[in-house]
């Protein structure tokens, strides 16, 4: 019991430092002057962005507007029976913008370019596109991960915006047919209930988890050595450990903003 | 007078634990064609990588193009790799993308040309290869034998000084095999690239080569010409140049 805890602690560590070398490398890169492959960079970043931020759209919309429906319709009914209505904006600006939109836009970013990313560079392994890559002098840093933790970013923070509001005003609208609060009330209590901080809390989660799920779930698709089953192994740790790191960042970020 | 573009010195390269080639030591000069000969297993795969700078060595030196693999940084191999052309078993070209940009890919990563010349330089490397009409195909949609002729051309389009062809004559038909040796002759009475090829069945490509490494079981039998291979005392050499 002890050796197994000894080993799966040392894997774990392990695991970590080699995801933080491949994090802080491709952080490097992004902010590297080299001209090498920037136009075919551009192109990978530009096509990371299509697939994870605008192909996403509807899905995170419609996810959005039920989410934010259904906390509305809650909040909008259970508070003025007990005596806090007015405390409507704030239980939205906390579940919604602060916790529920960056982490349910990290869940699905995860279950759809998470997945993708994942198991695209492990079928490249497989088929020794990698290293096919690396004997044509191809940085597989600046051309594979990179493009794709700069692409989960940016598509990230504007799915998150998105994602929010879609839930503030889409779920106000849909439950405004139990609701007696005039839309010109509702959305001033939010504008007042909303300051800088929490959008940039938000948009620091955003940037956080974009850049967890991306690099670990490269991290994991370049780990795939030289058998397909290795492929759908690798996604499922990814998922595991995307969640998992995502929960750990929100908890760390959530307690450090409210000490 | 002669230059030494690979020079392996008592190499041996492992797999772990397991030893997989053992005090491995020739010359390539160049502009010449060598082909590494020998069943599978014997390790001429791994050797080659070796030449190309894709491998380390466990034991031994090697040098390309002047450089030594051992001390060289990773700048000096990504730079070294622009030289080197590598064809791997596998296609191995980038499933996402036509073959056109496969083969315009180095040219546009390491930017060495504009544009328009990149048009006309993959255009040019993949009618000569014999694949121009696939040009817009992806490459799941390709042959094995069109795929490889795609994956030279890939290797081939930055004039590298060194071109190495893991498995020749996998998936080549007839067709494809008289026009690789045509290309080879061409190459080398231009005297560039220099061509390192693995071969593991008898083949009329032998004859266009300037040197044979003989390989068995991870050590070298013999580096000669062509013409004395057959004189070579060993059971595998007799019977892989006596069913020629």
């Amino acid at each position: 019991m002890i050796a197994w805890t000894g080993r799966k602690t040392v894997e774990g560590l392990e695991f970590a430092a080699a995801v933080l070398v491949l994090g802080l490398r491709s952080f490097r890169e992004l902010f590297s002057p080299a001209r090498r492959g920037r136009g075919e960079v551009f192109r990978v970043i530009a096509s990371q962005i299509l697939f994870t931020g605008v192909d996403a759209l509807p899905v995170v919309g419609a996810i959005a507007l039920m989410l934010g429906l259904i906390i509305i319709i809650q909040a909008g009914i259970t508070l003025p029976q007990v005596g806090a209505g007015a405390f409507l904006a704030k239980i939205i600006e906390l579940t919604l913008v602060h916790e529920l939109g960056p982490l349910v836009t990290a869940f699905i970013v995860i279950w759809r370019s998470g997945t993708a990313i994942c198991t695209e560079l492990g079928n490249m392994q497989v088929g020794q596109e990698i290293a096919a890559l690396e004997a044509m002098g191809i940085s597989l840093i600046r051309f594979l991960v990179m493009p794709r933790v700069a692409g989960v970013i940016v598509a990230m923070v504007c799915l998150t915006i998105y994602f929010d509001f879609i839930a503030i005003v889409g779920g106000f609208l849909v439950a405004k047919v139990h609701l007696t609060i005039p839309i010109q009330v509702y959305l001033e209590e939010i504008e007042g209930a909303l300051s800088v901080s929490d959008v940039l809390i938000t948009v620091i989660k955003s940037v956080l988890f974009g850049f967890t799920i991306a690099v670990i779930c490269c991290h994991h698709g370049l780990s795939v050595r030289s058998a397909t089953t290795e492929v759908p192994q690798q996604t499922t740790r990814a998922m595991l450990h995307t969640v998992t790191a995502c929960l750990v960042l929100d908890i760390i970020v959530s307690v450090g903003f409210y000490i | 007078m002669s230059e030494a573009v690979i020079t392996l010195d008592r190499v041996s390269a492992s797999d772990g634990d397991q030893t997989l080639v053992e005090d491995i030591s020739f010359t390539v000069q160049r502009g010449e064609a060598v082909a590494l000969v020998g069943s599978n297993a014997s390790g001429k795969g791994l050797v080659l990588r070796l030449c190309a700078g894709l491998e380390a060595p466990a034991s031994g030196t090697v040098r390309v193009l002047g450089a030594d693999l051992a001390s060289a940084t990773e700048e000096q191999l990504l730079a070294l790799r622009q030289r080197v052309g590598f064809v791997f078993a596998k296609p191995a070209l980038i499933s996402s993308m036509t073959v056109f940009d496969n083969v315009a890919l180095p040219l546009r990563y390491h930017a060495v040309v504009p544009e328009s010349e990149v048009q006309e330089r993959v255009l040019a490397h993949l009618t000569e290869c014999g694949v121009a009409a696939f040009r817009d195909r992806m490459p799941a949609d390709l042959m094995l034998g069109v795929a490889r002729q795609a994956a030279i051309a890939r290797a081939m389009v930055m004039d590298p000084d060194i071109l190495c062809v893991d498995e020749v004559l996998l998936g080549l038909d007839a067709d494809d095999l008289v026009r690789l040796r045509k290309i080879l002759e061409q190459y080398r009475r231009a005297g560039r690239p220099t061509i390192v090829a693995t071969i593991n069945a008898p083949t009329s490509l032998l004859r266009v080569m300037d040197h044979l490494v003989l390989l068995r079981d991870g050590r070298l039998i013999a580096a000669c010409p062509p013409g004395e291979a057959a004189l070579v005392v060993d059971p595998m050499v007799q019977e892989f140049f006596g069913s020629q």
